[in-house]
């Protein structure tokens, strides 16, 4: 076994909450309201909901395979070439998420607070963390997103409550004023956070209770469209829908509307202080679903050999994906819904539900041990 | 060639040496000794002296009993034994006419041992010892080892006595409510205050050596069946695989057997509070008392306890939770609040509100250095201050402390070196760390604040969560014997988590530590709470006031 801890599920569902809810309240809403108008909150609510097919599709995939990451089951289902292929394309997959995530958080700070400084300092400093913490387990990353989810849920309503005084809550009416596809549309955007919800079929075998994975899922991703849902309401009642489409980064510039009794002011630094944990947890727990999927597929004995590796080719892709923070809002407005859907989150889950069903059904193949349910 | 050639031999002649050096080291009875050891007495004494030198501390006493039938020495070190003890009990009823008028015919070489031990010597506790490195092993320890002439064992009489420190209140812990009776250095003095504790038959005082020149008592104290057998079965793994010649303090073994002994977080806790001890034992925790001094080390043991001190116990609730709610406050401004300050001067001036930026702007005009030097220095004039106030007598500390801080401190603001903000910040954090329970968990703090300080200074808040969260990966990374550092807060359970950050209700705590893995999570049963006697009470006063009423008539 390449990781040796276990962690329980209440700690899954923390990680699940972490890898959406730490990018997309900081970067979806301005695009949500991009497309929806002053609607954005029903996509916001809306989205998520799609990641409880992928949890679905994973889950029943755990189910048959127990004790076995997707890039262990791909292998038994499609044979080893084929399997390889689809363990290395997940492979791929984390590490583009992962790189995302640290080129959203070097962005964010090279944007708002300290533009003379290259954005190579904010990534290769935040992969440096992520990669010790890589090469301390999943255990270890589980116990700190117990410690800074408590920070990242307390500062974000904290802000929501403090700026309630701010809030005009006639900008969200009319309803539908733009129809329903556009709401449809923008839907797409915080779906394909939420499909990061993906990383459970990588930690599904270390969960103590597996079969309480599925319910921590679905709290997962009902808290965290709680929380963007009343972020985008938030943002849309203070800013309104134009405004806070024309924002880059919504959130920073919300938390600078506190004022609470002159004496907390322009909050938007402990904002983004705390931020920068939760883009720590969501890195590493992508960075660690990366190095064990290649560990796996090259069938390491360890870990740690393709950390630093991983880790070389994460600064890499980190900085040369995108020119700037355009191209990135772009890229994940415009083809990152479509991309990752249609590849990881549906498309490979069903073409592995597919074969394992036409070979049970028609080749009699047995899969796995189902007893050690309960 | 040549040269490789004489390096060859050199080894070859170095080596017997060496391997001699190692199994002297090793055992430290020769085996020459081993062939010479007899039973006759003369003998004997003369291997004795041979091996034990010319010390005058150890006394040897060769005398005969009454009747002249059994040759006999008695062996002690001066200062470490009752010597009362030895003369009425030991000495003086072997020549007394006690044994003439009883055992005149019957004492001979022969049955010594068992009539000396039985009939003759008054004495409560009498072992005996197989050979005489045992022996005189355990007359080290306080033992008194009667020889007889042609026996094989020796008697080892328990007249233990030696000038101790009494028990008193301990000076690092102190505490408004609660005993005061802290740890000696003398183990059963401490093992004494624990069994008054804790009246039960299952607390077992489990005694290990170690040290192989000092001989260390370690005693492991915990409650049979609450103790995880599986931590405690690790925490004898440990201390039995510490191989060194020296055990002067807890300190030492805490360094041996530690998860990482590279954290700079202490993972074992110790305490000079025998009641703070006792209730880890209850907790199911395990105590490691050692010789020789007062502070005696807990495991398992979680970062948070460090927020923990033994008079919450004893005081309110309410007040408990409230300091406890503080502490972890104060530990946060103890470890980062020069930092915080540095960048947000540095970095961050717009969180400030206007007119206090404006009034930390005038102070710092003039100030020649970078907010980042100037918290450097003040920090490191601090700790100066600190070591220099630890280290003198009492009386000139409190000089220095006024030098010091009130002077030097004055001077330099007055001097444009530092700003007063800047001195307020020191100063809070100084006093933070003072506020913290646990002294080794402070250091940490104090140690780790500089670096966090450089890293503000250059990256503002940004370096600060940097620094944070590599203290957070190495936290969350540590275990103290198995159970996780972070506990109550990773991994840990709803009763945990309530009974660390809060204090609840005595009689609200009916479980022990879930992550702890105990035997015997039940404290109590249930709610046995005052809230379920009122009716009781009041049958009672009804009662009473009837029979008063009755007197009356």
């Amino acid at each position: 076994m390449l990781e040796k801890g276990k962690i329980s599920p209440r700690q899954t569902g923390q990680l699940l909450f972490m890898t959406t809810i730490a990018t997309v309240i900081f970067f979806a809403p301005s695009m949500i309201t991009g497309i929806a108008g002053r609607d954005a909150w029903l996509a916001a609510l809306l989205g998520p909901m799609f990641a409880l097919i992928t949890l679905l599709l994973i889950t029943w995939l755990g189910r048959k395979h127990p004790g076995l990451t997707i890039f262990q089951y791909s292998e038994v289902i499609l044979g080893k070439w084929l399997g390889k292929t689809v363990a290395l394309l997940y492979v791929w997959g984390f590490l583009h998420i992962g790189a995302i995530a640290v080129r959203e958080s070097g962005d964010f700070m090279t944007t708002s607070f300290m533009p003379h400084t290259p954005i190579s300092v904010f990534n290769f400093s935040m992969i440096l963390l992520c990669a010790w913490s890589v090469m301390v387990g999943l255990e270890v990353i589980a116990r700190m997103s117990e410690f800074i989810i408590i920070l990242v849920v307390s500062f974000l309503l904290f802000i929501l409550l403090f700026s309630l005084p701010n809030w005009e809550l006639s900008y969200l009416l009319p309803f539908f004023s733009r129809g329903a596809m556009p709401v449809l549309q923008a839907a797409l955007i915080p779906a394909a956070w939420h499909g990061n919800i993906i990383v459970i079929a990588v930690i599904l075998p270390f969960v103590t209770r597996p079969a309480r994975a599925l319910i921590a899922g679905t709290t997962a991703v009902f808290a965290s469209a709680a929380l963007l849902t009343i972020g985008v309401i938030g943002m849309v009642t203070v800013f309104g829908s134009e405004l806070s489409s024309s924002f880059l980064f919504p959130l920073h510039l919300f938390a600078q509307t506190i004022d609470i009794g002159q004496i907390i002011t322009r909050f938007e630094s402990v904002v983004m202080t705390i931020w920068m944990a939760g883009i720590f947890v969501k890195t590493s727990v992508f960075y660690y679903c990366a190095a064990l999927g290649l560990a796996q597929a090259l069938n390491l004995k360890e870990v740690r050999p393709v950390v630093l590796p991983l880790g070389i080719l994460l600064s890499t892709l980190s900085i040369s994906l995108f020119q700037d923070v355009t191209t990135l809002v772009t890229f994940l407005r415009d083809t990152r819904p479509y991309y990752t859907i249609s590849l990881y989150f549906l498309g490979l889950p069903l073409l592995l539900i597919s074969v394992t069903l036409i070979r049970e059904k028609i080749f009699g193949t047995r899969f796995g041990e189902q007893t050690n349910e309960a | 060639m040549p040269n490789a050639f004489s390096m060859l031999k050199k080894l070859l002649k170095k080596m017997p040496s060496a391997n001699f050096g190692g199994e002297k080291l090793v055992d430290c009875r020769g085996d020459a000794i081993k062939q010479e050891d007899s039973p006759l007495l003369a003998r004997r004494l003369e291997l004795i002296r041979q091996r034990l030198g010319e010390s005058k501390d150890i006394v040897i006493r060769e005398f005969s009993s009454n009747n002249n039938q059994v040759k006999l020495a008695i062996l002690y070190v001066d200062g470490l034994v009752d010597r009362r003890l030895i003369n009425d009990h030991i000495i003086r009823p072997i020549q007394s006419d006690f044994v003439v008028k009883n055992f005149s015919h019957r004492l001979t070489e022969q049955n010594a041992l068992q009539l000396l031990k039985k009939h003759i010597t008054s004495i409560s506790e009498v072992a005996e010892a197989p050979n005489l490195t045992q022996a005189i092993k355990m007359m080290f320890s306080g033992e008194t080892a009667l020889l007889i002439n042609g026996e094989e064992k020796i008697l080892i009489y328990s007249t233990r006595s030696w000038d101790r420190r009494s028990v008193t209140e301990p000076e690092t812990e102190p505490a408004v409510r609660g005993s005061r009776e802290g740890f000696t250095e003398t183990l059963r003095t401490n093992t004494a205050l624990l069994r008054r504790r804790i009246r039960h038959e299952n607390l077992r005082l489990e005694s290990v050596r170690a040290g192989r020149r000092t001989g260390t008592d370690i005693v492991l104290a915990y409650i049979n069946d609450i103790a995880n057998p599986l931590t405690l079965a690790e925490v004898r793994r440990r201390i039995a695989a510490i191989d060194t010649d020296s055990i002067l303090e807890s300190g030492y073994i805490e360094e041996f057997i530690e998860d990482v002994p590279f954290s700079i977080f202490p993972q074992i806790e110790h305490t000079e509070r025998a009641d703070k001890a006792a209730a880890a034992i209850l907790d199911g925790r395990i105590l490691i008392m050692v010789d020789n001094t007062p502070h005696v080390l807990i495991v398992p043991t979680s970062f948070f306890q460090f927020i923990q001190a033994s008079e919450d116990y004893y005081e309110r609730p309410h007040i408990a939770t409230a300091l406890r709610v503080l502490r972890l406050f104060v530990l946060n401004i103890a470890l980062m609040l020069p930092a915080v300050y540095v960048a947000i001067i540095t970095f961050h001036q717009e969180m400030l509100p206007t007119p206090l930026l404006l009034s930390i702007a005038a102070a710092r005009e003039g100030v020649p250095f970078p907010a980042v030097a100037e918290a450097l220095l003040m920090e490191a004039m601090f700790e100066v201050l600190r070591e220099a106030g630890v280290r003198l007598p009492k009386t000139v500390g409190q000089a220095v402390s006024i030098v010091g801080g009130l002077v030097i401190g004055d001077a330099s603001i007055r001097a444009g070196l530092v700003s007063p903000s800047m001195v307020i910040v020191v100063a809070v954090t100084a006093i933070s760390t003072f506020a913290l329970p646990a002294f080794n968990a402070s250091i940490a703090l104090r140690l780790l604040r500089f670096p966090l300080i450089i890293l503000a200074g250059m990256m503002g808040l940004y370096g600060l969560i940097f620094g944070l969260l590599v203290i957070l990966i190495h936290l969350a990374g540590l275990q103290s014997f198995g159970v996780p550092y972070l506990s109550p807060l990773a991994h840990g359970s709803a009763n945990d988590m309530l009974k660390t950050f809060a204090r609840p209700f005595w009689w609200m705590t009916s479980r022990r530590a879930d992550a702890l893995g105990l035997q015997n999570k039940k404290r109590q049963a249930g709610n046995t709470g005052p809230r379920k006697t009122p009716f009781a009470e009041r049958e009672l006063t009804h009662e009473k006031t009837e029979e008063d009423d009755a007197g009356k008539r």
